[in-house]
């Protein structure tokens, strides 16, 4: 199965991978730092495109929202996939901002037919803009969004079926939010249709503490830390389940190690979706 | 409900540290205070607190991050990011 696996491009992290371009197959590009980029930076990102595959990944349209997203913000998003040209682009099911307030990160709205209904025109917006669909990517939260009517997985499911969008799963934001709220991993995976996941994202966090409630902890994704034991069991899993080649991205937003200690994560990735792709237990369709 | 109100609610309950403590000792009077709906209030007094408690310090480390990273983006900006140095 032609798998394909990669990294999260970070400045720190651009010599290391030129460098070993041999044992990267993809990059995935934050297509947020470079809305303003001057023509010469889109001329090095387009050159950059030309040496190893590249994928775009959105990180503020606030797509999964009861409120319309921001046409402006498309239209850049637009701009930039026209010149990149990436294999696809990406965004996630969160919002950013509301009535007028930068939440500064991705949230998790409440699961309610009326965000499955916001969530679904603005992915027709964004796809009339683009001229794609994009891919669009479950996040972790520490908090349960409140007002929810709907489980994670069944909203999600849900926005997937009716959209028509690809999947970019990523497997450490549900572990995460399965050990934050007490649900299995491998329940939420078998609710999801299969079909729809293109793409992976890894990566690793680290437990915060409640200063008010002391004895209650949540894990945070915060992309500094080693991929997880559980999540490459995931991998391994969803290596059996999901029929046709996926797209890996192992992402690292700081705290970096040397770049071999990534490339070696990378391998170790590669080697667990083999083997799930070798125990070939395809998941039995059902009737 | 459209659920935009709740959305702009959370944001501010999110970001303002203010309303936080003022939600907090009353949940249901700040929740109708800012014109939400009765299951939108009432779902609100169910908060998971421990997360509001630590997605809040999260994001705010976030906007902090990106304060500290912005990119310059006019030329004047450019220009103060400069003499900042000095
Ligand atoms: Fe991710």
């Amino acid at each position: 199965m032609n798998d394909r696996l990669g990294l999260g491009w970070r400045p720190p992290l651009a010599s290391g991978i030129l460098t070993h371009q041999h044992r990267v197959d993809v990059i995935e590009i934050i297509a947020d730092d470079y809305f303003d980029a001057s023509r010469r930076e889109l001329a090095r990102l387009k050159t950059l495109a030309a040496q190893i595959p590249v994928v775009l990944h959105g990180v503020s349209l606030g797509m999964a929202s009861a409120a319309p997203v921001d046409a402006k913000r498309l239209d850049r998003m637009a701009r930039l996939v026209e010149a990149i040209e990436p294999e696809y682009w990406s965004e996630h099911l969160a919002f950013v901002r509301g009535g007028g307030t930068e939440i500064g990160h991705l949230a998790a709205p409440p699961r309610t037919a009326a965000t499955i209904a916001g969530t679904l025109k603005n992915l027709e917006t964004a796809t009339a803009i683009v001229g794609s669909k994009p891919l669009v990517e479950n996040i972790a939260s520490l908090i349960d969004p409140p007002g929810s009517t709907l489980g994670e997985a069944e909203w999600v499911a849900t926005i997937l079926r009716e959209s028509n969008c690809s999947m970019l799963f990523d497997l450490h934001n549900v572990y995460a939010n399965a050990v934050n709220f007490g649900f299995e991993v491998q329940t939420y995976f078998e609710t999801l249709p299969v079909e729809h996941i293109k793409a992976l994202h890894l990566a690793g966090g680290r437990w915060v503490r409640s200063r008010e409630y002391p004895e209650s902890r949540r894990l945070l994704d915060d992309h500094l830390h080693q991929v997880p034991l559980p999540v490459f069991d995931l991998l391994r899993e969803v290596g059996k389940q999901v029929p046709h080649p996926l797209t890996v991205i192992l992402e690292r937003d700081g705290n970096f190690p040397e770049i071999r200690v990534l490339l070696d994560e990378l391998e170790q990735a590669r080697t667990t979706l083999k083997q799930g792709r070798e125990s070939g237990l395809l998941r039995p369709l059902k009737v | 409900m459209n659920g935009e109100n709740l959305e702009a609610f959370l944001a501010r309950l999110y970001v303002d540290e203010n309303l936080r403590e003022r939600f907090l000792a009353n949940p249901q009077a700040e929740a109708e205070r800012a014109g939400l709906s009765s299951e939108e209030s009432a779902a609100l007094t169910q908060i998971d607190r421990v997360g509001l408690e630590l997605a809040a310090d999260s994001f705010a480390r976030k906007r902090l991050y990106k304060e500290l990273h912005a990119r310059p983006q006019t030329f004047l900006e450019r220009i103060k990011a400069v003499l900042r140095k000095f």
